[in-house]
């Protein structure tokens, strides 16, 4: 791996890395080690692979306790051969979603929505747009604390007449206006992305599994009703634009059964068709859902899987780190002492 | 580009201090005076200009890979890298980080080879001796020393904001521009934020205009000290230009440089 950082174990592998957990042995912290995958021949010659150029350029301008955090950047072997290494997260929403013995109360749900929100807010606000939410990138550590990760497609946003690319986001997230060839568009994609996870928080499934991008759209359009004149003006203006067979809309509180309405309001502010009708992060927080009650799960008492529990439990009566938690004042207020 | 300059890594890690680039350039000033530095600077500056011109690149990632190459040789000497290698690499580098797509490294080689025969022959005699894997390696060593900030804010933003304010006058923002665009073969870009620069530029071509905008720049909420210290090294730059025949002397220039060793096989 590199002289500093000691393999631990293979964690998983995506589309352009593969991710090991490592041992930094200069402060004998675990961290996360992404090894961008070197490519053809023919992109080894353009050098430092351009998904990872854009994670490192972007994560170096950030600084919020919801976004990953880049703490090095290392070279192998070959020069164009980067690794990444990130804080160690020890899981993702993907997993706790799909973990059966979990039971996501309506507080969880609230804390794992604000924590996103929150992060994505301040992305926004710095003008990024992430383009690849799912449940998939973000990340969950044995503290509850939830960052937002995987910066592989993001980008700055809001020069005007700036053409993107709209095979953005995976499928299941993906936005109308994307699936209809949008190349004009803005924080709305990440917004309609994370209704699709809270909705899935609550299934506990995908909401929108579509098979293919027309899939997707029928998918879409079986709930919340085909896009008219009305309700997003404009809409046949787009290129890949297609009329669908009419389907009518289907109220979410038939789909969602047991969620609150004002939870129900923030999916239905969230998934909307018209993407300028969307609310936006800053509006999101401010819904009534947020500050009702009951109040949203502290972080250190959110439920995860069985496996991060045990070494949550294993290493609590370590003094060492009681010490060092005492002595990181910050630390302290967010616990009660009896 | 969008984003927040006041936390951005340009502010808070690249705006550098006078003394800071004095002290990192003593090995450098032992050898060579700081005119002739200076001299060398602008030199590479025209290269890299040159060859994004030749690439058909915007302003904007040119200036980004010129400051690119301007902080590298803040924290390393001349001998560290050879310019003449840096210079391709931060172009590569930046039209990366710009999203303007990647040059490929062939056409990037082959420009370089253009450009140096045929518009730089009066500092080269010998042809660009460097080849695709001297490049790969470069980046990242650029990358490293750049402590991977890449995201740079430039003055062209600001200088278009503010001289629509001002009345959008064609020839101000013309001028301005150039100054932008000149004031890269100074410091100015490791020691001032770009909305300062801007102003910088727009004062000076007021002067070169004889525009009397002085209720304008009354107002503007800025310390007009640091304005004038700007001007003072755009001054300084075309004052050293005026008595300067690049042609005549950069070769002597060149040899005197210091150069890696030992010297990368040609």
């Amino acid at each position: 791996m590199s002289q500093r950082y000691e393999k631990i174990e293979f964690l998983g592998e995506g589309q352009f890395a593969t991710v090991y957990k490592a041992k930094d042995k200069d402060t004998d912290n675990i961290v996360a080690v992404k090894k961008i995958k070197a490519g053809s021949k023919i992109e080894a010659q353009d050098g430092i692979n351009r998904t990872a150029l854009r994670e490192i350029k972007i994560l170096q301008e950030l600084n919020h306790k919801n976004c990953l955090v880049l703490l090095d950047v290392f070279s192998q072997g070959s020069m164009s051969n980067v690794s990444l290494v990130f804080d160690f997260m020890d899981t993702d929403l993907e997993v706790i979603i799909k973990d059966n013995t979990i039971i996501l109360t309506t507080a969880n749900i609230k804390s794992y929505t604000i924590q996103t929100l929150q992060g994505l807010e301040y992305l926004h606000l710095n003008w990024i747009l992430h383009r690849d939410l799912k449940p998939n990138n973000l990340l969950v550590n044995a503290a509850g604390l939830l960052k937002i990760a995987d910066f592989g497609l993001a980008k700055l946003y809001g020069s005007p007449n700036r053409i993107n690319t709209h095979q953005v986001v995976t499928r299941w997230y993906r936005s109308p206006e994307l699936l209809f060839g949008a190349k004009q568009y803005g924080a709305c994609v990440d917004m309609w992305a994370l209704g699709c996870i809270v909705a899935e928080l609550l299934l506990r499934l995908p909401f929108l599994p579509g098979e293919s991008d027309l899939d997707q759209l029928t998918k879409i359009f079986q709930v919340f009703g085909n896009p008219t004149e009305q309700n997003w003006p404009a809409v046949k203006t787009l290129s890949d634009y297609v009329e669908f067979k009419p389907y009518p809309p289907v109220p979410l509180k038939n789909i969602f059964i047991a969620a609150g309405d004002d939870l129900l309001d923030v999916l239905g502010a969230l998934l909307v068709l018209n993407p300028l009708k969307r609310k936006n992060c800053s509006e999101a927080l401010q819904m009534p859902f947020f500050s009702n009650k009951p109040a949203p799960t502290v972080s250190n008492k959110l439920p995860l899987p069985q496996s991060i529990k045990k070494i949550k439990d294993l290493e609590r009566p370590s003094l060492k780190r009681k010490l060092l938690n005492s002595a990181e004042g910050g630390n302290l207020s967010k616990r009660l002492f009896f | 580009m969008a984003g927040n300059f006041w936390q951005s890594s340009h502010h808070q890690q690249w705006l550098l201090d006078k003394q800071d680039l004095i002290r990192e350039r003593q090995y450098d000033l032992s050898i060579l005076t700081e005119d002739e530095y200076q001299k060398i600077f602008i030199f590479f500056a025209s290269v890299i200009q040159t060859l994004g011109e030749q690439l058909k690149l915007r302003q904007q990632v040119i200036a980004t890979a010129t400051v690119y190459f301007k902080r590298f040789y803040a924290r390393n000497s001349l001998k560290c890298i050879d310019p003449l290698l840096l210079a391709p690499t931060c172009i590569f580098l930046a039209s990366k980080v710009e999203e303007f797509g990647v040059i490929s490294n062939s056409r990037l080689l082959t420009t370089c080879q253009q450009v140096i025969k045929n518009k730089f022959s009066y500092a080269y005699t010998q042809e660009f001796p460097y080849r695709t894997n001297h490049i790969l390696e470069c980046e990242f060593y650029l990358l490293e020393n750049l402590d991977c900030c890449l995201i740079v804010y430039q003055p062209y933003r600001p200088l278009l904001q503010l001289v629509q304010d001002l009345g959008n006058e064609d020839q101000l923002f013309t001028l301005a521009w150039r100054i932008v665009n000149d004031s890269l073969r100074t410091d100015v870009c490791l020691l001032y934020p770009p909305y300062q620069i801007a102003i910088g530029c727009i004062q000076f071509a007021c002067v070169i205009l004889q525009k009397d905008h002085k209720a304008w720049f009354a107002e503007l909420n800025v310390d007009i000290e640091k304005i004038q210290e700007i001007c003072r090294y755009i001054i300084n730059l075309y004052e050293l230009w005026k008595q300067y025949d690049e042609k005549k002397e950069i070769q002597g220039l060149l040899a005197k440089m210091p150069k890696p060793k030992p010297a990368p096989q040609r």
